[in-house]
């Protein structure tokens, strides 16, 4: 949850750039896809099929190892793990999804403004004022937020994501506030002031383009965090509550069983790992991609 | 300098008044109420009025802000209602209890990460630098509560060289300390290690590639010599902001690890207040941990252009 | 800055303290004279504080009654009231005034000597100062009066055959004239144990006293030790570092204990889980809706999965320990079919209702299978985990903001109050009101007999679904002796622990 990188964003695009030859750049990218692509496919198939359903309770069959008709066995209510693992492929994501995309809407615009606002006499000041506002956000830690969320509303899966997101934004921020700083010194958009341009025009024709990958690059690092922070969450009994099934809370659950059922615990972790570990390969792959020395030297 | 050291300064003052609003502010929308969960099930509505009104909880907020904020600033965080008892003790002594487990966490992940880290770009090329890069990668997906539960059950409940659970404070024996700090102190480092190896293996590879040290090798020094004569300072940089931002999340971070092997930590207590809807220990503990999170991150700063004379002078 | 050449220094300091650590506490923890001697026990329910005249829930009582804390009764094992401080007592003819004769020579921690006024100043005070809604259980009495150092007499206003029981539980307390100026943080009793340190959220300890009235325990030092997970605390059993788990909240976990290395004891509580409706207002209102419910749940399948079948059935809201208990599992059978029909009639195929989940265990196991069950018949529960004790006394219980909850009603003899007109359930009292009082001012039979009908009156009004009795599911070192296998009152009782 929080020892994860990426909450801060200023050492992130260094880690492991350009250090890599093409071919082992594109196995980290190919591995993470693949891994992100298996939990989509679980998720979408969720939707059309699955062995069970995931309310389908069994008291005879409960805690059943693998089998054939229960090819991950069957939890304490005797329901199918392999139906809730696919299940819980869907909040997952939803929550990635979510706590991601708040980050990304709320944190570029906020980089993308306070960069342009710098380039006037006038907005010097403005621009240090939105970026202060995002390091004040910065002192407080998605878990901080995530519990006192649950203690305002309630211990949920919203308020999770949402907590989470918003603890991203200033990794967001930053990143597109240098970049944007770094494209609108550039030759081509001197060129296109000259030219009279305004600057929200300059900003959607040349920045966007510009600093998307690296906002993509954070994005896929701050999906492992939120993959990893729900999964925290649910273990302290803030993040997704029954029925509803997630890893987390089946990972939780199955803490009980380690010793007699060790595979309840088994499937859960696995996917969390895999799920993390897709989309931090997936976000190195592509920061050797997207990375051509942004981050100059001193421009912090 | 001065001015760069000053301007962060006031940064911080305002940091926190703003944060102490949101505080206050969060915590008066909080639903439930301390009054009818101190009486319980069987209260009559009277009964909790009127202890709303001993509480205190009947004045406008205002009010309640100003004498929180008075009382903080002379050190005194005020009286719990819920537990009876002076709420600053019981911050300082769960801060003191997460510090000792986040810094030595934090330490301990350094220890390994710097050696494993230098070594993965100095062997980069070959199968041990990629073989940490994957180990490195593995590391950073376990949920460190996993690593919890899997180190219980191998080192405490398999092998019994460790408690599985508690806390001891040093004072009450030094010995049974440190036999408990084991375990929670690995589980957080273990992450830890690996987030901070990737930082460090790629901070060395930048080095590497500047002037200076291919200087310093055009002068005959070997490549791990002229790293370590003229390039960990530059490489400790990255390192030691990302290992400031990692000890400021770890200090809520470490809050399931506390739950798991039952520490008294800042993290244990805020959620053990929440749960109370003991507001005041709530709000003092926030406003705690965000003004620990504002001084680290207040360090990093100021150490950054100690560490880096570039920055220095550009400021 | 030379960061490997300091690194791998601090390595080899942490490195080597940690190896002799492990070298030095290994012995010194579990020495075998200190076993002897002393005794850990693991509790769930943390005390926020020593006060429970102005905090309610179990966690107090729990760790004081009995232990620091005496009254002048007190109730055994199989629920028969057993004297306390009062070593006998008379009861006048129109059994409304009780004359109790004090035990001799005892003390308080404080060192003063108990006498009447003791008594006196105690109990006038709950009916004064506390802010215990459990107070109204001394509303009977009318005054009390000391002839002597060693006698009180407490008169009613009306004959009761509850307010003796009601007497061994927390509002019979005996507190010190001087011993209540600081609850919170302090409790000065008669009782066989003194607190010795109470760390907040953690533990507490008892030490024995020397100068107790009755038989010294067997055990000088007893440790209560708060879990808030299970596993932890069973972790802590089998790795030794505690000696019994007072009642295991991951039930599933008792299995790994069936060594001769420990013992599983599973008796009864107080505590019936109750699967509540709301009777007064919304889907539930309509009787029909909740003959559905009944139905409608597999109360056998619900122990088995939620609570891995510890537990008892029992149909109503009376434990077996109770002079008025009846087996009433009978009523409502498990019948889907009959429950889709009932759903029909009342015309509420389909429809969702407020599942309000508190965020306990047992309750948020029980909501998973009791929400699929209803699925079966037509029911959609649109469940909502509530934070407890705060957000689900708040929303549930003051507000009734539900359709239905779950929750362990764990008070003794408490059917009365949970199923009277004003409580969240919102249960029609006019029937059972009238037999209530002719049964607490009748004779004993009068009351047992009264009491089974209120029992049944209610169960057949499908007023809630009674799903079982919460298990008090002990597990211990199998060399600790004294454990009750029945919780009948709130306190756990130390003085009866020892070590074989």
């Amino acid at each position: 949850m929080s020892e994860i990188p990426g909450t801060t964003s200023a050492g992130d695009a260094s880690v492991d750039r350009g250090s890599r030859t093409k071919l082992r750049l594109n196995a980290s990218m190919i591995i993470g896809a693949i891994l992100i692509l298996l939990i989509v496919a679980l998720a979408l198939v969720s939707f059309v099929w699955t062995p069970y359903g995931p309310s389908a309770v069994d008291p005879a069959a409960r805690l059943q190892p693998s089998s054939p008709e229960h090819p991950f066995g069957t939890d304490k209510f005797g329901r199918d793990t392999l139906t809730w693992i696919m299940y819980g492929a869907r909040i997952t994501l939803m929550v990635g999804i979510v706590a991601v995309g708040i980050a990304v809407l709320i944190g570029t615009p906020i980089g993308i403004i306070a960069a342009v606002f710098a380039q006037y006499p006038w907005g010097v000041w403005l621009s240090a004022v939105i970026m202060r506002a995002n390091d004040i956000l910065l002192a407080f830690p998605a878990l901080l937020l995530a519990i006192v969320f649950a203690a305002v509303y309630q211990p949920g899966t919203g308020p999770a994501m949402v907590a989470v997101g918003i603890a991203a934004i200033p990794g967001f921020a930053r990143v597109a506030r240098s970049g944007t700083m770094q494209v609108l010194g550039s030759e081509y958009v001197r060129a296109a002031k000259a030219s009279n341009r305004t600057a929200p025009a300059i900003a959607i024709v040349h920045v966007l383009p510009n600093i998307a990958g690296m906002v993509i690059v954070q994005a896929s690092v701050a999906f492992a965090i939120s993959v990893l922070a729900e999964a925290g969450l649910s273990f302290l009994g803030l993040g997704t509550q029954a029925p509803v099934p997630s890893w987390g809370r089946m990972l939780q659950e199955s803490q009980q069983f380690l010793s007699t059922q060790p595979l309840l615990a088994l499937w859960p972790g696995l996917f969390i790992a895999l799920a993390v570990l897709g989309f931090n390969l997936l976000g190195d792959g592509l920061r050797d991609r997207f990375d051509p020395k942004m981050e100059a030297r001193g421009n912090g | 300098m001065i001015t760069y050291v000053a301007s962060r300064a006031i940064q911080f003052v305002l940091a926190l008044i703003v944060a102490s609003v949101v505080v206050f502010a969060l915590m008066s929308i909080l639903p439930g109420n301390a009054a009818q969960v101190a009486l319980g099930t069987n209260a009559t509505p009277d009964a909790v009025a009127a202890l709303e009104a001993q509480y205190g909880l009947d004045q406008p907020p205002i009010i309640r802000y100003v004498n929180w904020v008075v009382g903080m600033l002379g050190g005194d965080f005020g009286t719990s209602y819920v537990t009876g008892a002076a709420i600053t003790p019981v911050i300082v002594g769960s801060v003191q209890v997460t510090a000792i487990l986040v810094i030595a966490a934090i330490v301990l992940a350094i220890v390994i990460a710097v050696p494993l880290g230098t070594f993965a770009a100095l062997e980069q090329r070959n199968w041990i630098g990629v073989t940490i890069s994957a180990l490195s990668q593995i590391g950073i997906a376990v949920p460190n509560f996993l690593a919890a539960i899997i180190l219980v059950i191998i080192f405490s409940l398999t092998l019994g060289w460790f408690p599985s659970q508690g806390w001891m404070a040093p004072v009450e024996g030094f010995g049974g300390f440190l036999l408990r700090l084991v375990l929670p102190v690995v589980s957080l480092a273990l992450v830890q290690a690996a987030i901070l190896t990737r930082y460090v293996r790629s901070a060395v590879l930048d080095v590497m590639r500047e002037d200076y040290i291919r200087t310093a090798r055009a002068k005959g020094l070997t490549r791990t010599k002229a790293l370590f004569v003229h390039g960990l300072r530059n490489a400790a940089i990255p390192v030691i902001t990302v290992a400031g931002v990692q000890l400021a999340t770890l200090l809520v971070g470490a809050v399931i690890i506390e739950q798991i092997f039952v520490i008294p930590g800042i993290g244990s207590e805020l959620v053990r207040a929440v749960a109370n809807r003991d507001l005041v220990t709530v709000q003092g503990i926030v406003m705690v941990l965000v003004l620990l999170v504002l001084i680290i991150n207040l360090i990093v700063d100021v150490l950054y252009p100690i560490v880096d004379p570039r920055i220095r002078n550009a400021s | 800055m030379k960061t490997p050449r300091v690194s791998s220094w601090m390595a080899a300091v942490v490195a080597s303290s940690l190896f002799l650590a492990g070298c030095s506490a290994g012995a010194s923890d579990s020495g075998e004279q200190a076993k002897k001697d002393s005794m850990t026990i693991a509790f769930t329910a943390e005390p926020v504080n020593l006060d429970f005249t102005s905090t309610s829930g179990i966690a107090i009582p729990e760790a004081l009654m009995e232990n620091v804390y005496e009254s002048l009764v007190r109730v055994d094992g199989e629920g028969e009231i057993q004297p306390g401080l009062a070593e006998d007592w008379d009861v006048s003819e129109d059994r409304k005034t009780y004359t109790f004769q004090l035990q001799k020579g005892v003390k308080f921690s404080n060192g003063a000597d108990l006498t009447s006024e003791d008594v006196k100043f105690s109990y006038e005070r709950v009916q004064k100062d506390w802010k215990n809604a459990l107070k109204s259980k001394m509303d009977v009495v009318d005054s009390i009066e000391t002839p002597d150092d060693l006698t009180v007499k407490i008169s009613l206003k009306k004959p009761s055959n509850t307010w003796l029981f009601n007497m061994t539980s927390l509002v019979g307390a005996v507190f010190d004239t001087e011993g209540t100026d600081d609850l919170a943080n302090e409790a000065i009793g008669t009782g066989p144990f003194a607190i010795e340190k109470f760390s907040r959220g953690q533990s507490i300890d008892f030490a024995a006293r020397d100068d107790y009235w009755g038989e010294k325990p067997a055990v000088n030092k007893v440790q209560f030790k708060y879990f808030k997970d299970a596993v932890s605390a069973s972790n802590a059993l089998k790795s030794g570092e505690i000696d019994v788990v007072s009642n295991l909240q991951a039930p599933e976990l008792a299995g790994e204990f069936q060594s001769g290395d420990y013992q599983i004891i599973s008796g009864t509580t107080n505590g019936e889980v109750v699967l509540s409706m709301n009777n007064a207002k919304g889907i539930f209102k309509d009787k029909k809706a909740r003959e559905a419910v009944m139905h409608a749940i597999d109360r056998k399948a619900v122990l088995d999965t939620a609570w891995a079948g510890y537990g008892e059935l029992i149909g109503s809201m009376v434990p077996p320990t109770d002079p008025y208990y009846e087996d009433l599992t009978k009523v409502w059978d498990y019948d889907p079919a009959k429950a889709k029909d009932l759903v029909r009639e009342a015309g509420i195929e389909g429809e969702t209702f407020a599942f309000t989940v508190p965020n306990l265990p047992y309750a948020k196991a029980i909501s998973e299978i009791v929400s699929a069950q209803l699925a079966e018949v037509g029911l959609k529960a649109d469940i909502e985990t509530q934070e407890f004790p705060a957000v689900w006394l708040d929303k549930t219980f003051t507000e009734h903001q539900f359709d239905m909850s779950v929750i362990n009603h764990a008070e003794p003899r408490d059917i009365l109050t949970v199923f009277s007109n004003d409580y969240y359930i919102g249960y029609d009292d006019s029937k059972t009101k009238k037999i209530a009082e002719k049964a607490d001012t009748g004779t004993e039979e009068e009351y047992v007999s009264g009491m089974k009908e209120i029992a049944k009156t209610i169960t057949e009004d499908a007023a809630s679904d009674f799903l079982f009795l919460f298990p008090n599911l002990v597990i211990a070192k199998s060399d600790v002796a004294g454990i009750p296998a029945n919780r009948v009152s709130d306190s756990f009782r130390i003085a009866d622990l020892s070590w074989n």
